[in-house]
């Protein structure tokens, strides 16, 4: 239960000392260290003064009062009560804390006094001389403040008492005006420390804001961005191996590319090459063995006209049959590897083409639009079209269990977009890009090769769709760029 | 007794002209002129002999039969070209035959078919192999009036339509998204809505449908 209320707490700390930023933070540091500050010392001095000055005060108002009893023992007992007013006003005058004064005599009657309009009622009952002792003090709450009244027995008593009121306000104005003095000060200096403060989580926060801008930009990817070292302490220190992370990561990198455009020449010459090798046998296949089947097999024939024995003409068109049915084998071994219509007629109808067949085969609807007009595309764009596009269908043949399919290819400004669709059971995009399907990685790369990507559209139930985008730019752009990169490494 | 019907052979392949020949001339009233190996070599052929009859093949090397073909009925206007080619293509056979070739012979049918084929051009036939006919009929299937389509399309809601064209420019799921100011979720059910109502299966057919009414433009 205790543990719940700080951790909620603590909690709540968080909460508004998080919430602010660190030159709040600073700020209310040394604001609120100057203000308890002063605030304390305030009250520390206003204390000790007081009961310092009360008590001078208090004795010299005593001293005050013996003098006055002293030197009104004679007037008394002379009976001179305008001699003893005298005195009273002249010490009166003397010290400004003398708030009253006045004498009493024996009988207990007011002999002379201060009190220019009348004599206040019961003032005289409030204290009294003990004729033993030295002094009573009494102190009173006055409308003017406090006042000690001080009595005092003149001869021992036997001549009466002099009391002396003596009033503290004198030293309460001195006090407000110590402590006015102590707050202006106070808001001096508070002013001065903002100003430094504000300096300090300058000097205190640019390295960082630094620090903070330099980490995104690496975070962007931009490895060459260094911070400078702006002082000599901690932050300094973090400056130093943010900068010397900064290398690691721009070393790595630099290796990664390198390595990554070795890998893509090397993938991109594979490609190449195993597109060459498919196109060279496809052609020998078609030019020179489907020739040959055929000839024989017209040649068959040329011998059948000429022919008269039943036994022969059988035999010879059951030959004719045999080379008819290699010949069809190496036909379609020749479409496998690369359909002379891609080369031939380019990509629409290599499309065309390629959906018909594949929809005969795996019995589901196939649909193409290719909408690129008249003229052809680069061949290296016609290619990658088409064997993505292959590999598409293939998967959706083995993954989708499609009842329909898609194939769109369309000119978008200076993209080519291809957009390969299907209505099957789809699956999780994310994950499988996650655990790098082979097919759809084999796409991917064929794209980037060229500079383009590939989106995956898929959820589970909900088909899937494939958009390739490739740039129609011609790739001399795409070869300076490696040039580049080759230039600077 | 009709006349002889001069036939020039152009194929890259000797071996395959030699046998052509051969059956040819087992025919009394074919006579093979001339023999070529490429396309260059037929014009020149062509033009010399002036003959009746070309078979042509297409796939050779430099200039291929389709590119001469246009060519070669320049040379010699009256003869009538039988193309003898592997490819079973209809993309081919829509080709050659736009560029005015009388007939379309497969190789892998050429022991049997090839003569019937001959004597159905010389007799002014078009002639083409029967497993591609197919393909040229296709073209010819009727249409779908477009005004009903017009009337459905009508039908759907302003954001249906909105989301349907897009998909047809071929926009992902998440563009539109982002462009219509939708969830991707959103636009899939939009798109899934909007097709059924016109009885559309699938973004080729919408593309067909988009494009057949005017509501899209190509190549934007």
């Amino acid at each position: 239960m205790k543990t719940e209320i700080l951790r909620k707490l603590m909690a709540r700390f968080w909460e508004l000392a998080g919430g602010v930023n660190v030159r709040i933070k600073i700020m209310g540091i040394v604001l609120g260290g100057t203000i308890l500050l002063s605030l304390s010392l305030m009250y520390q001095v206003h204390h000790a003064l007081t009961a310092i000055m009360e008590k001078d005060l208090v004795s010299q108002g005593i001293s005050i009062g013996r003098d006055l009893a002293v030197r009104s023992t004679d007037l008394i007992l002379l009976n001179d009560p305008y001699a003893l007013n005298r005195l009273l006003l002249e010490t009166q005058r003397n010290n400004s804390d003398i708030r009253y004064a006045f004498v009493i005599d024996l009988y207990g009657n007011v002999a002379a006094h201060t009190f220019g309009a009348g004599f206040p009622v019961g003032l005289i009952d409030v204290n009294e001389a003990d004729p033993q002792s030295y002094q009573n003090t009494v102190q009173l709450q006055t409308q003017d403040g406090r006042v000690w009244d001080i009595a005092v027995p003149i001869f021992e008593g036997r001549a009466g008492s002099v009391r002396v009121g003596i009033s503290d306000q004198r030293i309460q104005r001195a006090l407000f005006d110590m402590t006015s003095q102590v707050l202006l000060t106070t808001v001096v200096v508070l002013g001065l420390s903002l100003l430094a403060a504000t300096f300090l989580t300058f000097i205190l926060t640019r390295p960082i804001l630094d620090l903070v801008e330099a980490a995104r930009s690496i975070g962007q990817g931009d490895f060459s961005r260094r911070v400078r070292r702006w002082a000599n302490d901690e932050i300094g220190d973090l400056a130093d191996a943010f900068n010397q992370m900064s290398a690691g990561l721009e070393r790595a990198n630099e290796g990664r590319l390198e390595r990554e455009l070795l890998r893509r020449q090397l993938f991109e010459r594979v490609l190449t090459a195993q597109e060459e090798e498919r196109r060279r046998i496809a052609r020998e296949l078609h030019d020179s063995t489907s020739q040959s089947l055929t000839s024989l097999m017209v040649g068959l024939r040329t011998l059948e006209s000429d022919c008269d024995s039943p036994q022969v003409l059988q035999h010879s068109r059951q030959l004719r049959q045999v080379a008819a049915q290699v010949l069809e084998d190496v036909h379609n071994l020749a479409l496998q590897l690369r359909p002379a219509v891609l080369d031939d007629l380019g990509l629409s109808a290599a499309l065309e083409r390629l959906a018909k067949e594949w929809q005969s085969r795996h019995s589901v609807q196939t649909s193409v639009i290719v909408q690129l007009g008249s003229e052809r595309l680069p061949e290296q764009l016609e290619t990658t079209l088409y064997r993505s596009i292959q590999e598409a269908l293939t998967n959706v043949a083995r993954h989708a269990a499609a009842r329909s399919a898609s194939v769109l290819v369309e000119r978008r400004q200076t993209d080519i977009v291809a957009i390969i669709e299907d209505d099957g059971q789809g699956f999780d995009s994310e994950q499988v890009q996650r655990d790098g399907h082979l097919g759809l990685l084999g796409i991917r790369e064929r794209a980037e090769l060229l500079g383009g990507n590939l989106t995956i559209e898929s959820s589970p139930g909900h088909g899937t769709s494939l958009y390739i985008q490739l740039p129609l730019v011609d790739q001399t752009i795409r070869e300076s760029m490696i040039q580049e990169s080759n230039i600077s490494h | 007794m009709s006349p002889i019907t001069k036939v020039l052979l152009v194929d890259d392949h000797a071996v395959l002209r030699a046998g052509l020949g051969l059956l040819l001339s087992s025919q009394p009233d074919l006579l093979v002129v001339g023999e070529a190996g490429s396309g260059i070599e037929a014009l020149e052929l062509a033009a010399v002999q002036q003959p009746d009859l070309i078979l042509l093949d297409l796939s050779m090397p430099g200039l291929g039969g389709i590119e001469a073909l246009p060519a070669l009925r320049r040379r010699a206007p009256q003869a009538r070209i039988l193309i003898l080619t592997m490819h079973d293509d209809p993309q081919y056979l829509h080709q050659v035959l736009k560029n005015g070739a009388a007939g379309y012979v497969l190789k892998k049918a050429a022991d049997v078919e090839l003569l019937s084929a001959i004597r159905a051009v010389l007799r002014g036939e078009v002639y083409v192999h029967p497993s591609m006919t197919r393909g040229l009929l296709e073209d010819m299937l009727p249409e779908v009036e477009s005004s009903d389509e017009l009337q459905q399309w009508n039908s759907l809601s302003k954001r249906e339509q909105e989301v349907l064209r897009q998909v047809a420019y071929g926009y992902t799921s998440n563009q539109v998204a982002i462009e219509l100011n939708l969830s991707p979720k959103t636009v899939e059910t939009y798109r899934a809505r909007g097709m059924e109502k016109l009885g559309l299966v699938d973004r080729a057919s919408l593309v067909r449908f988009a494009l057949r009414n005017g509501l899209i433009t190509a190549g934007q």
